[in-house]
């Protein structure tokens, strides 16, 4: 899961379809779906949201929702 | 004259091409949805005229920012669209793109942050992208200008053309579902079948409201809900159908960016990514942040605010007053005239005045953090604390912004997705402590905290921050229970704030305060000089006998408890309510006198330092301005809300103002 990497890493998205209805249609609004490429590029404390590169643009979203999407490691 | 429509995703650069464009004084910023009201500029060759849409990323909108977009899309007329892209983000940036060239109208596009691309590695063949697209593409670096003449030149003449080719072809379902539905409509509405038909396959709310006009909902639903199962049966998977259009676009930019450009070899760390590991670190972010607003508050209040305050107050008092009582004199003005200009326009409107360059040192810091880049990530750090109250990060930059003017702040919370969040936000903005309201803590502090200025104040601040997010903690369990709370933002890339810009976005914030001294504060001040003058028994009575006097007396024993139960005093709340700082001149005209210095020397007998402070709470609560309040109901359409807002505002005020004052006299303060 994107939750689980920790900063620095880097993995390939697998399936979207776990995560929140409205945050699934921003992450494909943003270009970012299943196949896409992505780094963790900072994790916020006491639970945090955690910040995601894509193809050199960076989103935030919520621990929670990252844990919802499933990645494999590259 | 024909109207052209800009449209592009948010953070393209779009509001700064519309500025460069028109030639006008705009409002430029970096976090997404700055633009939140349609503005109208005229090009610079006099041509045509550009309408500023909203950042969107799709015509199927989210939130009612965007919501503004497929409205203006459905109901307006327009004749061309100018897209701008941003170079360095094609794929996602074309989505939106190729909705653009399904509407059919006419579109130019701009290609903007060539730079930003060149820096990746990326390089764009403008001419093979233009073919594919099958209209005009001209490259334009908004930021600096460069290319806008080009551009405007292509946009209004007359060889703009709409794109001939279908250049998404969505699969058999949908595009019989397509066909069906044109039968059905009939060539009835105005806008391209095709369009409307995959707005619809998409859920876009907007589009399929405006569909029922022209045929029964059960009609249109039942056309969705076959195009969804032949699309499954067809596919033999389960993907909803925005899943598979989204797919089908994905697939058709995929063709055409990967035509038009080379890819970039992987290189260095931009700086961004850089400054972000610091800003955004897990154990710095949330101090720096702290510090950047001690900073802030210091420059304000300390450091350079007060001294160039004190300064123009000088001059006000001085000079100004005595040149205007020569003219006077030399005119052979009757008292009257004499007392109404010195005492009730020169006291009042002069009392504001002096806090200029205090407040527009606030709002500079205000666009910095804007045009920067850096509040989307203050967004991003406060958004745990603001998850724990019921709110999201989102919700930190409406009352970021309200620091500077609660009503853009009200109108900044459109950007938040969610209805229950946004209606919170909006309630709760007016609890940040406005510009207007810091003449009057600058007054008493000056009065009574000689020694520690910045930290009063601050405290203020970060009282209403508090109370605000107290409140949010309630309502969210309360009033406003359900609907779950997310979080997606965009963190631009940082940018190298530019002076021109920096200072429009500072002037066009500060103008509003100016502007108010000469409307709305002067005449304010006319009309309590002139209560304060009349009385039942004539004119030209003493003060304590005046209208103002007797008006403010009804209420004084309301305000007893909480320290400050003088006539003067209610008097100046009720004209709190028109605008803060009006609270101010009113002090001014009530105590009869020329200058911040007497004021002060003459608050210290009326108050305790106990008293000053509880009344500067009650300042910072009691209720929003008139400008907020309508902005408020303009915002919800709801009077009942409206209302609550002002209710809750006094009652928590008032409670807070009798604890402070209470408790701070049971442990011996005065």
């Amino acid at each position: 899961m994107l939750g689980n990497l920790k900063t620095g890493e880097k993995g390939r998205i697998m399936n979207i379809a776990g995560t929140d209805k409205f945050v699934r249609r921003r992450l494909l609004d943003f270009g970012i779906a299943e196949g896409s490429e992505v780094c963790i590029k900072c994790i916020l404390p006491f639970g945090g949201p955690v910040m995601v590169e894509s193809c050199g643009q960076c989103i935030g979203i919520r621990r929670k929702e990252a844990l919802r999407i499933e990645v494999e490691r590259v | 004259m024909m109207n052209i429509a800009l449209i592009g995703n948010p953070n393209t650069g779009k509001t700064s091409l519309f500025n460069n464009l028109t030639g006008s004084y705009e409002y430029v910023g970096n976090w997404s949805g700055v633009t939140v009201e349609k503005k109208v500029g005229l090009f610079k060759n006099g041509k045509d005229q550009l309408i500023d849409l909203p950042g969107v990323y799709s015509l199927n909108p989210l939130s009612k920012d965007e919501g503004v977009v497929t409205n203006f899309f459905l109901e307006e007329s327009f004749e061309k669209l100018l897209n701008i892209l941003d170079a360095s983000q094609l794929r996602r940036n074309l989505h939106l793109t190729l909705q653009l060239l399904e509407y059919g109208a006419p579109v130019t596009v701009g290609l903007n942050m060539l730079d930003v691309a060149k820096n990746r590695g990326i390089q764009i063949d403008i001419e093979k992208l233009s073919k594919s697209l099958g209209v005009h593409v001209a490259p334009v670096v908004a930021r600096s200008g460069k290319g806008c003449k080009e551009l405007a030149e292509l946009a209004t003449g007359e060889a703009t053309v709409s794109s001939e080719k279908t250049l998404v072809y969505y699969g058999k379902a949908i595009e019989e579902g397509i066909l069906q539905l044109g039968q059905k409509l009939n060539g009835r509405t105005r806008h391209p079948v095709r369009w409307l038909a995959i707005q619809l396959f998409e859920g876009n709310p907007y589009v399929k409201t405006y569909l029922t006009t022209f045929l029964p909902e059960a009609e249109i639903e039942s056309i969705v809900d076959s195009v969804t199962v032949a699309q499954q049966q067809q596919s033999g998977g389960i993907q909803a159908l925005d899943q598979v259009i989204h797919r089908k676009r994905s697939d058709a930019i995929e063709k055409i960016v990967s035509a038009a450009t080379t890819i970039p070899v992987d290189g260095k760390i931009p700086l961004s990514e850089k400054v972000d590991r610091i800003v955004t670190n897990k154990f710095l972010g949330i101090p720096i942040f702290l510090f950047m607003m001690y900073i802030l508050f210091m420059l304000t209040f300390d450091w350079l605010g007060f001294p160039l305050s004190d300064a123009l107050d000088a001059v006000l008092s001085g000079p100004v007053t005595a040149g205007i009582t020569a003219a006077l004199n030399l005119a052979g003005a009757s008292s009257f005239i004499q007392d109404l200009i010195l005492d009730g326009i020169v006291a009042g409107v002069g009392g504001v005045l002096v806090f200029v360059p205090q407040i527009f040192i606030l709002f500079f810091f205000i666009s910095l953090l804007e045009d920067s880049g850096y509040m989307a990530r203050v967004a991003l750090v406060m958004d745990r604390l603001m998850e724990s109250v019921g709110l999201n990060g989102k919700a930190f930059i409406p009352m970021m912004i309200g620091f500077g003017c609660n009503v853009p702040g009200i109108m900044a919370a459109r950007t938040i997705e969610t209805p229950k969040e946004r209606l919170m936000t909006i309630l709760l903005t007016p609890l940040m402590s406005c510009s207007a309201r810091l003449p009057v803590y600058a007054l008493f502090v000056g009065a009574f905290f000689t020694g520690n200025k910045a930290a009063v104040v601050l405290s203020l601040y970060v009282l209403g921050v508090a109370v605000a997010l107290i409140l949010a903690k309630v309502f969210s369990k309360t009033l406003l229970k359900g609907e779950t709370s997310v979080f997606v933002i965009e963190l631009p890339p940082y940018r190298m704030p530019q002076a021109k810009a920096l200072w429009r976005s500072t002037w066009d914030k500060g103008k509003g305060f100016v502007k108010k001294a000469g409307t709305f504060i002067f005449a304010g001040s006319v009309l309590i000089w002139l209560l304060a003058y009349a009385g039942p028994e004539g004119v030209n009575v003493s003060m304590d006998e005046s209208y103002l006097a007797l008006l403010g007396g009804i209420f004084a024993p309301l305000f007893a408890p909480i320290g400050f139960g003088t006539w003067q005093a209610s008097a100046s709340l009720f004209t709190g309510f028109l605008a803060k700082e009006a609270i101010i001149s009113t002090m001014n005209i009530i105590y009869f006198v020329p200058d911040e210095a007497s004021l002060q020397g003459l608050l210290a007998i009326h108050y305790t330092p106990l008293a000053a402070y509880s009344f500067m709470v009650f300042i910072l609560l009691y209720i929003p301005c008139l400008a907020t309040t309508a902005t408020i109901y303009k915002e919800t359409g709801s009077k009942r809300w409206t209302a609550f807002s002002i209710g809750y505002a006094l009652v928590v005020a008032y409670l807070l103002s009798l604890v402070i004052y209470q408790g701070g006299m049971l442990m011996g303060f005065s």
